[in-house]
């Protein structure tokens, strides 16, 4: 009877193993993708699962899902919002069953060189290549990589510097400028903030949107003359330990120390600290406009801060859309993805009320002439900041396969370094731990 | 642990007799004045203990209260519209329950946390009572791996049995839901401890009487074990209810999320809406905490011992 | 299950008793130990096997080759990962004890005969319901430098507190999370367990003339060993898989001082995509784990 027990356990045991041994799956390193598809001219009649970070209704993905289609009726899209942190986590488990599901994804644009590497998309060039005139330059190349094309880009950004303008005139302070030959300084923004902070009662002299995050601090390091943070042969020798790199983050981390920038906030709370009022300057992303449009802050927009004596530098991306290798309705799937990136203005930032910087060229011009950019003066000067940003002085995240570590490691290190952290050391530090998670790409 | 002195009634449900309160009387013996003060003074204290654990909740809560942002810039400087919001409103509240369909979320949350805990229950039951009350071979070793079992963080196994259950076509089902919450080795941990309590001779008893093993289990030791049983219900119900990543990995059909998921929906990578979080946040915690305020009767003074008088 | 009809059970021959009592240990075990081995343990046995094995490329989809102990090598030679070991020991040596006397505390306090008693309980009991996300964010803007909590510290007369941004307070911050969550969670198995106590065993200690802290020590805490224990493992591996606040509030930070193992093991898994150092990190978890839970099962166990 005990006996039987243990031998029932162990059969059990066994078979589940062999099953999960099968799907884990150690027959195929490659893609499952063959490339043997086109754009069809007639729609073909299908379902498609696709996996999104916008919300279906508190942002509007609904309403583009919906007019795709009333405009392609054959296909249904079967959308899924995951959580901005949670896409990961969910592409791992899904991808990696090769069921087909989702067909499509949202791609973070840095992360195209680590999903490309790890079979997860379908490459895109032979179909999509010739289309992408209709898009910002900067994005294609942001969702491109070893010459290939891996996913369709949908938006854009930039970042812009935000004031308060009661505080600055409180203080006497003149507003920074959107004109390219007056661009302000790193130094002398830390310089007004601090007076503003003295004379106009401003709790905090200068907040940035997403502290401590490289896409926020990369145009610091560029503009001082240190570089994206990588170098050689597919961006996989770290270089963010040299003369430009300490010099901007020990910029940064004074910041901090004089209290020009308090310690302390986490990106989700920056927005609303600004929009309380006591805040003399934010540099932020683009969505940013919106919500100072809809708020009562007497607020005004200038470009972006250069390092003194540097190259002006801002930073850009944002999300792309990419085919899963295993899908089993490519077709279907380019269809969707075509009519969200390229069509007309692009599907995406036609339909979608609340849309980002549209990575679509007739898209963004659209996007720059709605009533957020038009309605007030510094709309306009938003307008323009936008515009001449994005065409002129962008520069992508680095590309490298090693993106995600990177990002990780570095994200550690400005932390640490807005904490009081000696900022050679902590730099040094970030390189040898990217030195060691790198080899694996070696 | 003890032994008592005269056999008891098998598998009567006892229950303190009048006698009981008579005899409690000595403790309470001393001086009038000194009870009172003694019973002010830890009242205050207790009081005080939840007010200590209450007030992030009720900071979260009318958080809940105010327009969106106002959270944030409510916080610094500290005074008195830190805790009370200048506007109240109920929007976060209308926002999760219209556009977010917290409603929905919540009813397969509760769904999904209800038959894990009868499935769970029903699991964990006989095998506490097994692993307590009978010897044989190989228990120490049974029992080892259900302390394994719970030992195992489900992060690290999450991917691969998402995995096994995309190929059980257990994905975007209820089930895909139940499952990795009925096999709770923690919930047979608890109930076994308590069960190697229940003096043996109350079963012995019974069997001399001729009751079956799952007579004794379901009329003996089941009433005798509420408390624990509540406990370990309420252990399998949390497990579920706040459960985060599994969800994600098998539900991709919207109608059949949780409610933990729709709180993600609170903030995106740019958008930070403090209210509706707290408030989806708060929500969630309403139904445990009414839970456990109505089972609180069932927390009463020893009905074990009372039976071995 | 077997009738029995009741004049049978005495008289039934031992090898009959036997086998029915086998028979039940298998009717009443199987279920619950199935289902434990098949969404546990089995999946966890895959993941030790994956720790013997490295990718010949990135990501999932890359094939494995078996490497025998390359990925313990891996992290036991890295500097930053033996740092996470002991970090991940110390924590728990301190919040574990730490917790569940204060538990204990609590617990003590609201088994008194006091007045709207369910309601105190209630009210400890709140916080482990909450949603970890939702509390980890209302603490992160709670000990915001220029926060309330620091508004609450300078009004009586302590300056404020750096909190998640030093490296030498993080760790009591994430604690102190922890704790809020965790207490009245342990609180109602101990509240169990001092039910339990016979009122006879207090009526006993009374004539004998022993005082409140005596009675305590002599009749109380033996008796609840069994709770104790309980509590005492549960506890351990709860705090030794809490990562949710680590994530949300410090991601590590700062220098490294809140990065735990199971924050070590999570992030290689799932932010990182290397499963097999991920699985290497929480074995090597789940190893510590067992050995502490061992002694706590050695120290408390039942003597009869």
């Amino acid at each position: 009877m005990k006996r039987s027990t243990t031998i029932g356990v162990g059969l059990v045991l066994g078979a589940v193993l062999t099953t999960s041994a099968c799907g884990g799956g150690a027959d195929s390193a490659a893609g499952g993708g063959d490339g043997d598809w086109v754009i069809p001219s007639t729609d073909p009649t299908a379902t498609i699962d696709v996996v999104g970070i916008v919300d279906p209704v508190s942002e509007g993905m609904d309403e583009v899902v919906a007019a795709f289609e009333a405009d392609h009726p054959t296909i249904d899209v079967n959308y899924q919002y995951v959580p901005f942190d949670d896409l990961n986590s969910v592409l791992d488990s899904r991808i990696t069953s090769k069921t087909g599901d989702p067909d499509l994804f949202w791609v973070d644009q840095p992360r195209v060189p680590a999903l490309a590497a790890r079979g997860y998309l379908e490459d895109l060039t032979a179909q999509f290549s010739p289309h992408t005139g209709a898009l910002q330059e900067a994005t294609v190349a942001a969702s491109t990589y070893q010459d290939k094309l891996w996913s369709l880009p949908i938006s854009n950004s930039t970042q812009l510097l935000y004031y308060n303008l009661d505080l600055l005139e409180a203080a006497g302070v003149e507003p920074p400028s959107t004109d390219p030959a007056e661009r302000i300084t790193w130094q002398q923004l830390k310089e007004d903030a601090a007076t503003v902070q003295a004379e106009g009662g401003a709790a905090n002299g200068l907040l940035l949107g997403q502290p401590n995050r490289y896409y926020q601090l990369e145009p610091l390091p560029v503009s001082a003359g240190g570089g994206v943070g990588a170098t050689g042969e597919d961006n996989l020798t770290p270089a963010v330990d040299n003369e430009g790199w300490v010099e901007s983050m020990t910029y940064y981390g004074s910041l901090f120390e004089d209290g020009v920038h308090p310690r302390g906030i986490p990106a989700e709370q920056t927005n609303a600290t600004f929009l309380a009022g006591d805040t003399a300057y934010m540099v932020e992303g683009n969505w940013m406009v919106g919500k100072l449009a809809d708020s009562d802050l007497n607020w005004g927009a200038a470009l972006n801060p250069v390092w003194e004596g540097g190259e002006p530098a801002t930073p850009n991306g944002s999300w792309s859309v990419g085919i899963n290798p295993f899908s089993q309705d490519k077709e279907a799937a380019a269809v969707f993805l075509k009519w969200l990136a390229l069509d007309g203005e692009s599907g995406y930032a036609e339909h979608r009320p609340y849309a980002e910087l549209p990575a679509n060229l007739a898209g963004l011009e659209a996007y720059l002439a709605g009533p957020a950019f038009t309605g007030s003066e510094a709309g306009q000067q938003a307008a323009e900041v936008i515009a001449h940003e994005t065409a002129n002085t962008s520069v992508p995240r680095v590309s490298t396969v090693g993106y995600i570590e990177f990002e990780e490691i570095l994200g550690r290190a400005f932390s640490d370094i807005a904490n009081g952290s000696d900022p050679q050391g902590a730099l040094q530090g970030a390189q040898q731990e990217l030195v060691n998670a790198w080899q694996q790409y070696q | 642990m003890s032994t008592t002195t005269s056999p008891p009634v098998p598998g009567a449900r006892a229950v303190p007799g009048p006698g009981a309160a008579a005899r409690r009387r000595p403790s309470f013996s001393g001086p009038r004045l000194q009870r009172v003060l003694l019973l002010v003074l830890l009242t205050t204290a207790a009081a005080l203990v939840a007010l200590a654990f209450m007030l992030p909740t009720v900071w979260m809560l009318l958080g809940s209260l105010r327009p969106g942002s106002q959270v944030i810039s409510s916080v610094s400087p500290l005074g008195w519209h830190t805790l009370v919001p200048e506007t109240w409103t109920l929007e976060n509240y209308a926002a999760l329950f219209g556009q977010l369909g917290f409603g929905r979320s919540m009813a397969n949350s509760l769904w999904v946390a209800l038959w894990s805990v009868v499935i769970g229950l029903a699991l964990s039951i006989p095998a506490a009572y097994v692993l307590s009350v009978l010897r044989f071979r190989g228990r120490e070793a049974v029992f080892a791996v259900l302390v394994v079992g719970f030992m195992i963080p489900f992060e690290a196994i999450a991917i691969p049995l998402a995995q096994v259950f995309t190929e059980w076509n257990l994905n975007n089902t209820y089930l895909g839901l139940i499952l990795p919450g009925i096999g709770n080795g923690l919930a047979i941990f608890n109930m076994r401890q308590f069960f190697l309590g229940v003096p043996i001779s109350l079963r012995e008893a019974a069997l001399i009487d001729g009751a079956s093993e799952l007579r004794i289990m379901t009329r003996l030791y089941v009433p005798l074990s509420v408390t624990t049983i509540i406990n370990s219900a309420l252990l399998i119900f949390l497990a579920q209810w706040s459960s985060y990543l599994w969800p994600l990995l098998v539900i991709s059909d919207q109608a059949k999320q949780v409610a933990p998921i729709a709180i993600a929906r609170t903030f995106t990578d740019t958008e930070f809406n403090f209210g509706q979080m707290f408030g989806g946040a708060l929500l969630i915690s309403v139904v445990p905490a009414v839970l456990l305020l109505l089972l609180q009767r069932y927390f009463a003074q020893s009905v074990a011992r009372s039976g071995e008088k | 299950m077997t009738t029995v009809t009741a004049p049978d059970a005495s008289t039934a021959r031992p090898g009959r008793r036997r086998a029915r009592g086998l028979g039940t240990i298998l009717v009443f075990l199987a279920p619950a130990v199935l289902a434990i081995l098949l969404l546990r343990i089995v999946p966890f046995v895959g993941a030790v096997r994956s720790t013997l094995f490295t990718r010949e490329g990135v990501g999932l989809l890359a094939e494995e080759r078996f490497s025998g102990l390359a990925n313990y090598v891996t992290l036991f030679s890295d500097e930053l990962f033996r740092e996470t070991l002991v970090r991940t020991l110390v924590f728990n040596l301190v919040l574990n004890p730490l917790q569940i006397a204060l538990a204990m505390l609590v617990a003590l306090l609201l088994t008194q005969r006091l007045p709207a008693r369910g309601l105190w309980r209630t009210a400890v009991f709140i916080p482990c319901t909450i949603p970890l996300v939702g509390s980890s964010i209302a603490w992160g803007v709670a000990l915001r430098p220029d926060g309330p909590a620091n508004g609450i510290l300078s009004a009586l007369g302590i300056g404020p507190q750096p909190f998640f941004t030093s490296p030498s307070q993080a760790l009591v911050s994430i604690m102190v999370v922890a704790s809020w969550v965790g207490i009245g969670y342990w609180m109602l198995f101990l509240i169990a367990g001092l039910n339990d106590i016979g009122e006879e065993f207090y009526e006993a200690a009374a004539l004998d003339g022993a005082g409140r802290w005596r009675t305590f020590w002599s009749i109380t805490l033996p008796m609840m060993r069994r709770p104790l224990l309980f509590v005492l493992v549960a506890d351990t591996v709860a705090n030794f898989v809490l990562f949710v606040p680590v994530q949300l509030l410090t991601n590590g930070g700062p220098e490294n001082s809140t990065t735990l193992l199971m924050f070590d093991a999570y992030r290689r898994t799932y932010t990182y995509s290397t499963p097999n150092l991920g699985a290497t990190s929480t074995v090597v978890l789940t190893l510590i784990m067992l050995l502490i839970v061992a002694v706590q099962f050695r120290l408390l166990r039942d003597r009869d």
